[in-house]
């Protein structure tokens, strides 16, 4: 038990210091390429010897250079993420990859070109059409120019050691795929801000590393005994789900997520990297491959049937869905999320959420509410 | 656990509402006191609901806060959010509801009844348009007291549009229309019509289930729930007591509390 303890607060300690983890793998010897979001092809980086470190913004900071760049209603994701740029809090890293998977995400790489001349730029442009040979076949090239500037940031990327990282990574993939059922099994041992924690600093670790840690707390809570959990089962969906002030309301209204649709979450590690003899083109296979996220183009929309899938999988109350606010993608979603949950019989709510949120007493009624609903 | 009423607390922004019943589930006594969480408004409001019966504490089996300021009431037994409690009170109040739209102080909310109690919700976000303070805002502009709105509004002949939501922007266009010498009448008449749209977006966007119930302050405003119902193209029936909704279900609550302890 004491372990299973201390293996989630040194996770915890990770999630909560970014900038610490950040200065200790550099002056450990390791160069560091930032990742923005949703999809960064980080085995790229990985096997040319190099650490890739999430960028998701930062809670509660204060903006105020980043006004400079960007409109008020440019999600707070990346509003955050470009103020920390401007602030120098990226100068360290080798390079910054930025997609360009929304249309608040186009802006972020010009702007970051403009404002942060001083961290390469690199973008990552991803095809539309994720499923046509012409869409993959582009999506290669991409990725072939991303693997010859990072071989020379770093190490050149030979085809062995792209196979290495993208094992690493799936296996990385397999575990962490094996926490969120194990969250879902052990509420009583792993808390709403703990499985966040856990999954949060896998973007500040050597994956490796973090895969190893999450492996042994997979173990340690499989061999606990299940013991009954009064309170609510939730999924949770939307592009974040760490806020403290958030899950800690989670917490006292006695809700465990057991499962998510969240894009800083699950949607990282839910498809794996096909092996393929040419490894380039098993990562732009995944790209095809990934589903039900509101950045990749999906005509049929399965992701309100797959939150279903797993609120059943999952044994869960219901569903309460995070809209990061000025977040087009997930607006676009919500009805057909809303009409799947309430065909299938599930309940849901809407919880507005923001980087930069203070007050959260109006989540609380609403978290409240729903407990008291479900 | 003997006392004879079971007491439900509703705790706004604006306003404190108190309300005591017997153990049939009969109000037996309810008051409201203008002023809400963070004043001296709750407990004033358990004191005139209490001199009402001359009763005490001693006579109250179990109390049940619900409203903004749930949290910060002592002595209560329980909180429930307000969202249940507006449920729980409009069904006792009008057991046909299955669409509730409550308009208070500092925010409007939508909610479904199935079975008599809620089912789904939705909370406007966290903005004044469209919302009690909007009005209360507005007649201050107009220097009409809040009560006299609803009569206003129903004498215009020709209502004017308020087009902004926002509750700075449609301040500024009130004023130009009083400096326009737009007639009062028409002016509160867009004023309302405006608060009937932004509300019927919300109440869209969960569904308009008939019967269509109002609670909050805001549903004694006759001439809003005119226009809601235009724009929502149901009927919308209220209470005079339906400002007491949330802390009638408060009260309901806490008298289930109180049947399940005995
Ligand atoms: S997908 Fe949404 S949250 Fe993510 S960068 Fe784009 S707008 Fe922001």
């Amino acid at each position: 038990m004491s372990e299973i303890k201390s293996i989630l607060s040194q996770l915890d300690c990770v999630a909560k210091n970014p900038r610490r983890q950040l200065d200790m793998i550099i002056d450990g010897g390791k160069n560091v390429v930032g990742c923005l979001p949703v999809y960064c092809p980080e085995e790229l980086v990985y096997a040319a010897g190099m650490i890739p470190f999430g960028i998701w913004g930062a809670d509660g900071k204060e903006l105020s250079k980043a006004k400079l760049y960007f409109p008020a209603f440019i999600c707070s994701v990346l509003q955050s993420a470009l103020e920390l740029g401007l602030e120098g809090a990226f100068d360290r890293m080798k390079a910054v990859m930025i997609p360009v998977l929304c249309d608040s995400l186009k802006c972020m790489g010009q702007n970051f070109k403009a404002g942060v001349p001083q961290v390469e730029f690199l973008p990552v442009i991803h095809p539309q059409n994720r499923k046509t040979e012409a869409g993959q076949e582009f999506l290669r090239s991409q990725y072939m120019k991303l693997r010859k500037r990072l071989g020379e940031i770093g190490t050149p990327i030979s085809d062995e050691k792209l196979a290495e990282a993208i094992n690493i990574y799936n296996n990385h993939r397999r575990v962490m795929r094996e926490f969120s059922e194990t969250a879902a099994k052990h509420p009583e041992l792993i808390s709403a801000s703990e499985r966040s924690a856990v999954i949060k600093s896998g973007f500040f670790m050597d994956k490796a590393e973090h895969t190893k840690l999450v492996e042994r707390l997979n173990l340690l809570c499989g061999a606990e005994p299940v013991v009954p959990w009064d309170g609510k089962r939730v999924i949770v969906t939307g592009i974040l789900a760490d806020s403290s002030s958030l899950l800690s309301i989670f917490e006292k209204n006695g809700i465990a997520v057991v499962g998510d649709d969240v894009a800083a979450e699950s949607r990282q590690f839910r498809t794996d990297v096909p092996v393929t003899k040419d490894p380039i083109e098993g990562l732009a296979r995944q790209f095809a491959d990934m589903e039900g996220c509101s950045v990749l183009f999906d005509p049929e929309k399965k992701r309100g049937d797959m939150i279903v899938k797993l609120a059943k999988e999952r044994k869960a109350d219901g569903v309460i869905v995070l809209l990061t606010k000025f977040c087009d993608p997930e607006e676009f979603d919500y009805p057909f999320l809303k009409r799947a949950f309430d065909a299938a019989g599930i309940p849901s709510i809407l919880i507005e959420v923001d980087r930069q949120m203070v007050n959260y007493s109006q989540a609380e009624t609403a978290v409240e509410a729903f407990r008291e609903m479900l | 656990m003997n006392g004879k009423y079971a007491m439900g607390i509703d705790i706004g922004s604006a306003t404190s509402k108190c309300v005591l019943i017997g153990k049939d589930g009969n109000i037996a006594a309810n008051s409201l006191i203008a002023s809400g969480t963070g004043t001296a408004g709750p407990s004033m409001a358990v004191e005139a609901a209490f001199g009402k019966l001359g009763v005490t504490r001693e006579n109250i089996s179990a109390i049940v806060s619900t409203g903004y300021g749930r949290n910060s009431f002592p002595g209560a037994d329980k909180t429930m959010s307000e969202l249940s409690c507006h449920a729980r009170g409009a069904y006792h109040l009008y057991p046909e509801a299955k669409t509730v739209i409550d308009i208070g102080g500092q925010d409007a909310k939508v909610l479904h009844i199935s079975n008599g109690a809620l089912s789904q919700f939705l909370m406007n976000d966290k903005c004044a348009a469209g919302t009690g303070r909007f009005l209360e805002v507005m007649s201050h502009v107009l220097q009409l007291d809040i009560s006299e709105m609803s009569e206003a509004g129903a004498r215009a002949e020709k209502p004017l549009e308020i087009s902004s939501t926002c509750t700075v922007f449609a301040e500024s266009e009130v004023i130009s229309h009083l400096s326009r010498s737009a007639s009062i009448n028409d002016i509160v008449a867009g004023i309302h019509k405006s608060v009937a749209t932004r509300t019927a977006g919300l109440v869209k966007r969960l569904g308009v289930i008939p019967e269509v119930f109002m609670t909050g302050g805001v549903a004694r405003n006759e001439n809003v729930r005119h226009y809601l119902s235009r724009e929502l193209g149901v009927d919308i029936k209220t209470s005079p007591l339906a400002q007491y909704a949330g802390a009638l279900g408060a009260a309901l609550f806490a008298l289930e509390l109180t049947n399940n302890k005995e």
